[in-house]
C-alpha cells in the first residue's frame, strides 16, 4: 500500500518533469495548445469535486472561469497587481461568488440546481455585456502580457507555469480526496441521512463543495486570460460550461484522475474536429450521451476493470480468494 | 443531571393527515437498554427519526441529559452524542467498509480545509490517527478482512456489523437501532446482541432498541416500551410485557404462540 502511493508519487514526478522537459522541444502551436489542455484538467478537477463527489450538478462552472480571468486581469490592468499574485486573487473572488450562489444553490437538487446554475450563467453573462466600460462588453478584453521581475515570460515560461498550477490542482484534489473533506463530499452524495447521523454537515459540506470548485475555475480563468491573452466572453457561456460537464462524465466522475484523462483526451477534440466545427457542439454532446449511457462511470472504469482483473489473477495464483 | 439520559416529552409527529406519532413520552436511564416494539406502521421507525432531527416533530420535546435538542439541526444532534442505525443500513456504498466507519471518526479532531488540501503534517497525523482508532472498530466487528471493499458488494449481516461499527465510531452516549438483527440468521443476531449487550455495559452506551424478534428482545433488554397507532400502550420489564394480554393482543397476534413459548 505505501510503496504503491511512493510509487505513484514518482511516477507522477517523472509525468511532470517530463512535460516540463517536453515543453521546450514543442512548436508554438503545441505549447498552446497543451497550455489549454491543463487548463481544461483543472477546471474539470473542480467541477468533478461538485458534481462528481458531491452530486450537485452545475451548469455554470464556465462562469467561475470567467470571473477569475475578468478579475485578474482587471486587477492587473486598473492596479498594476503582477500576474502571480492575480490569478489566486481572481480565484480567490471566484471562491468568494461561488460560496455566494452555493449558499441558496446547496438548497436545491436535481433539475433546480441545474436551473438555478444556467440562471447563474446568465446573470454572468449579462453582467459581463452591460459593464462594458469595465470588462469591454462582447468585444473582448486584451489581457496584457505577463511579465516577471520587469522580464516579459516566454511562451515556455506560460506552459511552465500552467503546468505547475495544473500539478498542483491534481495533487491538491487527490490530497482532498483522500481525506476527511473528500469523504464528506461523497457521503453526502450517498447518503444523506447516513450522513447527518454521523454529524455531517450536509449544508456546509455542499456549500464547500460550491467554493472549491470555483477555486480551482477561477485560477484556470486566470490562467486562460494569460495563455490566450484575450478575453473573449462567448468562451465562457453554456457550450464551455457543456463542455466541462462532458470532461468529467467522459474520465470518470468522481475520480481525480478521471478529471484528467477527460479533459486531456476531450481537449484534443477541437482540434480532429476543426474541418466539422460547426458541429463541434453536437459532436459533444452525442459523446456525452454516449458515454452516459454506455460507460456511465467513464473510461477510468477501464482502468479499474483492468487492475481488478489482474488483482483476482495474482490472487488466484496465490491460492487465495478475493474478499 | 436528571439521571435520565433520554427524555421525550409528550412527542408528536404527524405526515400531512397521519398522527404518526401521538403526545409519546418515554424516560430512559443512562446504560440502560431499551427495547421499543410494536406492529408495523406503529411508529417505532419515526420515533427514532423524530429524535435524531431528521423529521420535524409537531409537537413535543427530546432531552438529552437534561438538554433541549429537538429542533436542533440532524448533524448536530448527532453531535451532541446521539447516534443511530439504519434498519436498511444507508451504506456509502461505493466507499470502502474502512471510509464508512472512518466517516463516523474523523469528527472528533477535524482538519481544516487548507491543511487537508496541502497533505501538510498536521493532515498526515489527523488521517493517520483517525485511520488508527477505524481500525479497532474493524477489528472489533470482524470487518478486517473486508477493509478496501466497497460497501455496496457487502452480504448483508456485514453491511449490518459496518452500520453499528460506524455508529460507534462516533462515539455516541446514546445508541438508537433500529432493528439491528433483520436479516441476520439466529446465529448472527445471537453474536449481534451479545456484541449490543457488551456495548452497553463496557462503554456506558445507552440504547434504544427497535426488534422485531421477540426472543431477541427478551434477552437484550432491560425494559420494553410497546407501541400501537402511534402511542404507548404498555411500558416494563421484558418477561411481564410477554404476558400482557393487551399487548399479545395488539402486537404478538399470530406471533403470540411462537413467542410465549
Amino acid at each position: 500500500m505505501r510503496a504503491e502511493a511512493s510509487r505513484a508519487t514518482l511516477l507522477s514526478l517523472i509525468g511532470v518533469a517530463a512535460l516540463a522537459a517536453g515543453g521546450a522541444f514543442l512548436g508554438s502551436y503545441a505549447v498552446y495548445l497543451a497550455s489549454l489542455a491543463m487548463i481544461n484538467v483543472i477546471s474539470a478537477v473542480g467541477l468533478n469535486l461538485l458534481t462528481g463527489n458531491s452530486g450537485q450538478i452545475s451548469l455554470c462552472h464556465s462562469s467561475f472561469m470567467a470571473i477569475g480571468a475578468y478579475a485578474s486581469t482587471l486587477l492587473t490592468v486598473n492596479f498594476g497587481v503582477p500576474f502571480w499574485l492575480a490569478i489566486p486573487l481572481g480565484g480567490a473572488v471566484a471562491v468568494a461568488i461561488g460560496a455566494l450562489l452555493g449558499a441558496p444553490a446547496s438548497r436545491l437538487q436535481g433539475i433546480y440546481l441545474a436551473l438555478a446554475t444556467l440562471g447563474f450563467l446568465q446573470i454572468v453573462q449579462i453582467v459581463i455585456e452591460e459593464l462594458a466600460s469595465v470588462t469591454g462588453g462582447v468585444r473582448g478584453l486584451i489581457v496584457p502580457k505577463p511579465a516577471f521581475a520587469g522580464a516579459r515570460v516566454s511562451e515556455y515560461g506560460r506552459y511552465l507555469i500552467v503546468l505547475g498550477a495544473c500539478a498542483l490542482a491534481v495533487w491538491s484534489a487527490r490530497n482532498l480526496m483522500r481525506s476527511r473533506v473528500g469523504r464528506e463530499l461523497d457521503a453526502v452524495r450517498l447518503s444523506r441521512p447516513a450522513a447527518q447521523a454521523l454529524g455531517v454537515a450536509v449544508g456546509r459540506v455542499k456549500l464547500t463543495a460550491f467554493a472549491l470548485s470555483a477555486a480551482y475555475a477561477g485560477v484556470a480563468g486566470g490562467l486562460l486570460a494569460i495563455v490566450v491573452g484575450f478575453i473573449d466572453p462567448v468562451e465562457f457561456g453554456v457550450s464551455a460550461a457543456l463542455r466541462q460537464i462532458t470532461f468529467i462524465v467522459v474520465g470518470g466522475m468522481g475520480s481525480v484522475a478521471g478529471s484528467v484523462v477527460g479533459a486531456a483526451v476531450l481537449s484534443a477534440l477541437p482540434e480532429a474536429l476543426r474541418p466539422v466545427k460547426e458541429y463541434s457542439d453536437l459532436i459533444y454532446t452525442l459523446i456525452l450521451l454516449g458515454f452516459l449511457i454506455f460507460l456511465p462511470r467513464g473510461l477510468v472504469t477501464l482502468w479499474h476493470a483492468g487492475a481488478r482483473r489482474s488483482r483476482a489473477r495474482t490472487f488466484a495464483a496465490a491460492g487465495e480468494g478475493t474478499p | 443531571m436528571t439521571g435520565e439520559r433520554l427524555r421525550i416529552e409528550r412527542m408528536s409527529v404527524r405526515f400531512g393527515g397521519v398522527a404518526a406519532v401521538r403526545e409519546l413520552s418515554l424516560s430512559i436511564a443512562p446504560g440502560e437498554i431499551r427495547g421499543l416494539i410494536g406492529p408495523n406502521g406503529a411508529g417505532k421507525t419515526t420515533v427514532i427519526n423524530a429524535i435524531t432531527g431528521e423529521v420535524p416533530m409537531t409537537q413535543g420535546r427530546v432531552l438529552l441529559d437534561g438538554d433541549v435538542v429537538s429542533g436542533l439541526p440532524a448533524h448536530v444532534v448527532s453531535r451532541r452524542g446521539i447516534g443511530r442505525t439504519f434498519q436498511h443500513v444507508e451504506p456509502f456504498g461505493e466507499l470502502s467498509v474502512l471510509d464508512n466507519v472512518l466517516l463516523g471518526v474523523g469528527r472528533h479532531a477535524p482538519v481544516p480545509l487548507f491543511h487537508a488540501a496541502f497533505a501538510t503534517p498536521l493532515a498526515r497525523r489527523g488521517e493517520a490517527s483517525a485511520v488508527r482508532e477505524a481500525l479497532g472498530l474493524l477489528e472489533r466487528f470482524d470487518l478486517v478482512p473486508y477493509r478496501d471493499t466497497p460497501a455496496a458488494e457487502l452480504p448483508f449481516g456485514v453491511l449490518k456489523r459496518m452500520d453499528l461499527a460506524r455508529a460507534l465510531a462516533a462515539r455516541p452516549t446514546i445508541l438508537l437501532m433500529d432493528e439491528p438483527t433483520s436479516g441476520m440468521s439466529e446465529s448472527e443476531a445471537d453474536r449481534a446482541v451479545a456484541a449490543a449487550r457488551a456495548l452497553a455495559e463496557s462503554q456506558n452506551v445507552t440504547l434504544l432498541v427497535i426488534e422485531h424478534n421477540m426472543r431477541v428482545m427478551m434477552r437484550l433488554a432491560h425494559s420494553v416500551t410497546v407501541m400501537q397507532n402511534g402511542a404507548v400502550i404498555a411500558e416494563g420489564a421484558p418477561s411481564v410485557i410477554q404476558r400482557d394480554p393487551a399487548v399479545i393482543e395488539a402486537y404478538l397476534g399470530e406471533e403470540a404462540a411462537d413467542a410465549v413459548r
